[in-house]
């Protein structure tokens, strides 16, 4: 046997397939030897690789947002730290916006046949709906209230955001009202539940630390 | 007094004067050794935070607190530093404030919030993680991680930032220069949302709004897939898209749907009535 | 919410944290995540060499598996499980981005010249013993897309030849050729870098 035949059938021989003939070979020959070593060193090293290193906190923060949006979690949120700011908040105030494509969506289910996704659906017979209100004024008097005792200027800035946040779900409510089925509608709904939801955790959270 | 001492007393004066320094002014130096990838929090309601990338494993903060009415809160556990500004009974945006300049390893993941102060990140390669209120908020020479940016009124700035993107702001203008990666996500409510880079990467770059303008610009060679849409706006685009199917009836003010070179990259543009605006970059 | 922790209860078994899980406990799936975290990470960052892509699919991979919680019997090892899916949301990220899930079998062209080079006096040029889990670390993310993956399924992650033909779609000969010419090039690269360190001093 030589070094090429012994290099070829070294697959097999690493799984544990081994002829006497390729075993003297190895015994023989320093530089096969040296090559089955290395291999086999490769090999065993490799195994150290299996759980280097750790994912960032964002990987479970973000993971445990999408479970509670889905409904897999079902438990009360925790008590938010600065980091939940920006990842621990959305499941709450998505619900309203989720209850309103849920409703419209009852609507497409209504819809006579023949009717392509594309259209409006506004003249299709269809049961009384009451769409998901925007979060009530009491929402808005917390974070009113929340902030009542910073500068000014600042709770004056909180209302006028507020007031944009809402006008931007009402158009969005209606837009999803009147086209049930596009998708452009439905993002800007939850886009305009996001931006209230936003809101409502910079005013909270900050109210907790240190005011 | 002689001419050349009451020279070096003024220079002293002057010297001390870029540090807004009063009588009641504290400035102080922490020092952190961390391991790879530190987790770095900081949490300050009135002043600036300039965090830029230093030496490895280690977190280097100075801090200058305007008033004895706010303290710092310091903690450290394991691979994390949090630090918070404790506001004390009768703080004030005044008294309350504190500087922060901040040095942490490149592959640091920092989490600021500010209500008021300007805060500026660059040069870093982990998450970088802002909220403010009307702070203006830069973030410059960032790759490879996440950036999530937070705002109410402050105006954001984005150059040189390579990664995964999600910009929130209600009135606040929100400005890309050379911003790509695999997501770039800006929702707005009433601030314009401005682009200028190249859609790169393969990305998907999805821009609302509810009345802020947007205007994106792009390279001739730019290669993507476009999907625009305002509902009471205007829709413009110096481009010549190869049309494609959208999931919305197209109406040529309102909207747009096609795609240009080999469509590598997601572009939605969506405004309820913003203008929004696909300009050519001119060379 | 607070960051990923480690789990509460030490006395807090695998077999519970599934049950409870099932049943939406926060907790529990937190318990899951921790337990099972680094060791999907450090796959998904093996194949793909990318930080931002291995938390992407470490995330997504963990959400497949906590979807379908709900169907686990047990019939096999519940890390198996959740292994395969890592494996396979990697492989259809692999796929979907156009890279090579396993290099294409080559000619016998190469292999008839093979790469051990019989030199009389030649030195013992052998790595045992000198190789750390950095250096090791390093020449796998510089291996290319298809033989890393090969080498990762194989040799870091204990997959058998069978079963890797199953996931990548290759024959069980394809594996077992491409680990092999993935660990000789592993084993130049560890020579060069080696090479190189010296040099340096």
């Amino acid at each position: 046997m030589n070094c090429l035949q012994f290099e070829n059938a070294l697959p097999d021989y690493l799984e544990g397939a081994r002829t006497a003939e390729q075993q003297a070979h190895v015994e023989s020959c320093s530089v096969c030897s040296s090559l089955l070593a290395d291999l086999n060193l490769i090999s065993s090293q490799a195994f150290s690789l299996r759980e280097l290193e750790e994912p960032s906190p964002r990987v479970w923060n973000s993971l445990e947002i999408q479970l509670r949006q889905e409904g897999l979690i079902r438990q009360p949120l925790r008590r938010p730290t600065l980091h939940s700011l920006i990842f621990g908040w959305r499941m709450a105030w998505l619900v309203p916006a989720a209850a309103a494509l849920v409703i419209v969506a009852g609507i497409k289910l209504y819809q006579p046949a023949g009717v392509g996704d594309n259209q409006p659906v506004a003249k299709q017979v269809a049961p009384p709906v009451t769409p998901a209100q925007p979060a009530t004024s009491a929402e808005d008097r917390d974070i009113m209230k929340s902030v009542a005792s910073r500068p000014p200027a600042q709770v004056a800035a909180y209302r006028n955001d507020l007031e944009q946040a809402n006008a931007f779900i009402r158009d969005a409510q209606e837009a999803v009202r009147n086209n049930p089925n596009d998708v452009f509608s439905q993002q800007m709904l939850i886009n305009a539940y996001e931006q209230k939801q936003m809101i409502f955790r910079l005013a909270v959270d900050q109210s907790d630390d240190g005011q | 007094m002689s001419s050349r001492k009451c020279a070096t007393n003024i220079a002293v004066v002057l010297m001390f004067a870029g540090l807004a320094f009063s009588a009641d002014t504290v400035r102080k130096d922490l020092h952190f050794k961390v391991g790879k990838k530190p987790m770095i929090s900081i949490n300050n309601p009135y002043g600036p935070m300039v965090v830029k990338a230093g030496a490895p494993h280690q977190v280097l903060i100075t801090a200058i607190l305007h008033s004895d009415k706010v303290e710092l809160d310091q903690s450290k556990s394991r691979n994390r530093v949090d630090i918070v500004s404790h506001l004390l009974p009768g703080a004030d945006q005044n008294t309350g404030m504190v500087e922060y300049e901040i040095l942490v390893p490149p592959d640091a993941n920092v989490t600021l919030h500010s209500d008021t102060g300007r805060i500026s990140a660059e040069k870093l390669h982990g998450d970088v993680i802002v909220a403010g209120n009307d702070g203006p908020i830069e973030v410059a020479d960032c790759a490879d991680g996440h950036v999530h940016v937070r705002t109410l009124n402050g105006p954001v700035s984005l150059n040189n930032v390579h990664g995964h993107v999600e910009i929130m702001s209600v009135g606040g203008d929100v400005i890309m220069h050379g911003v790509t990666g695999t997501m770039v996500a800006v929702n707005s409510n009433s601030g314009r949302i401005e682009y200028d880079g190249d859609f790169g990467e393969e990305g998907e770059y999805a821009f609302t709004s509810h009345t802020g303008n947007i205007e994106a610009v792009a390279p001739a060679y730019a290669s993507i897939e476009v999907l625009a849409r305002s509902t009471n706006g205007i829709v413009q685009s110096d481009f010549s898209l190869e049309p494609k199917h959208a999931p919305f009836i197209v109406k040529s003010a309102n909207s747009l749907s096609g795609t240009l070179g080999k469509a590598a990259s997601s572009v939605k543009l969506f405004s309820f009535s913003g203008r929004i605006r696909l300009k050519k970059r001119q060379n | 919410m607070t960051d990923a922790k480690r789990p509460h209860s030490s006395k807090l078994s695998e077999a519970e944290a599934i049950e409870r899980a099932k049943q939406g406990d926060a907790e529990a799936f937190e318990f899951l995540y921790n337990l099972h975290k680094r060791r999907v990470y450090s796959l998904c960052l093996r194949m793909t060499g990318n930080v931002a892509s291995a938390e992407d699919l470490t995330q997504e991979a963990f959400l497949q598996l906590f979807r379908k919680i709900g169907t686990f019997r047990g019939e096999s090892a519940f890390s198996t499980w959740l292994h395969r899916m890592a494996v396979n949301v990697v492989l259809m990220q692999l796929r979907k981005k156009g890279l090579p899930v396993v290099p294409i079998e080559e000619t016998t062209e190469g292999e008839e010249e093979g790469t051990v080079r019989k030199e009389p006096g030649a030195p013992d040029e052998r790595l045992a013993g000198s190789i750390d889990r950095l250096q090791i670390q390093r020449a796998v993310d510089e291996l290319p897309p298809g033989y890393r993956t090969i080498f990762v399924l194989h040799d870091v992650q204990g997959y058998e030849h069978n079963e890797i033909a199953e996931l990548v779609g290759c024959s069980i000969g394809n594996s077992k050729s491409q680990l092999h010419k993935a660990r000789i090039k592993l084993r130049e690269l560890l020579r060069i870098n080696r090479t190189e360190k010296a040099g340096r001093r």
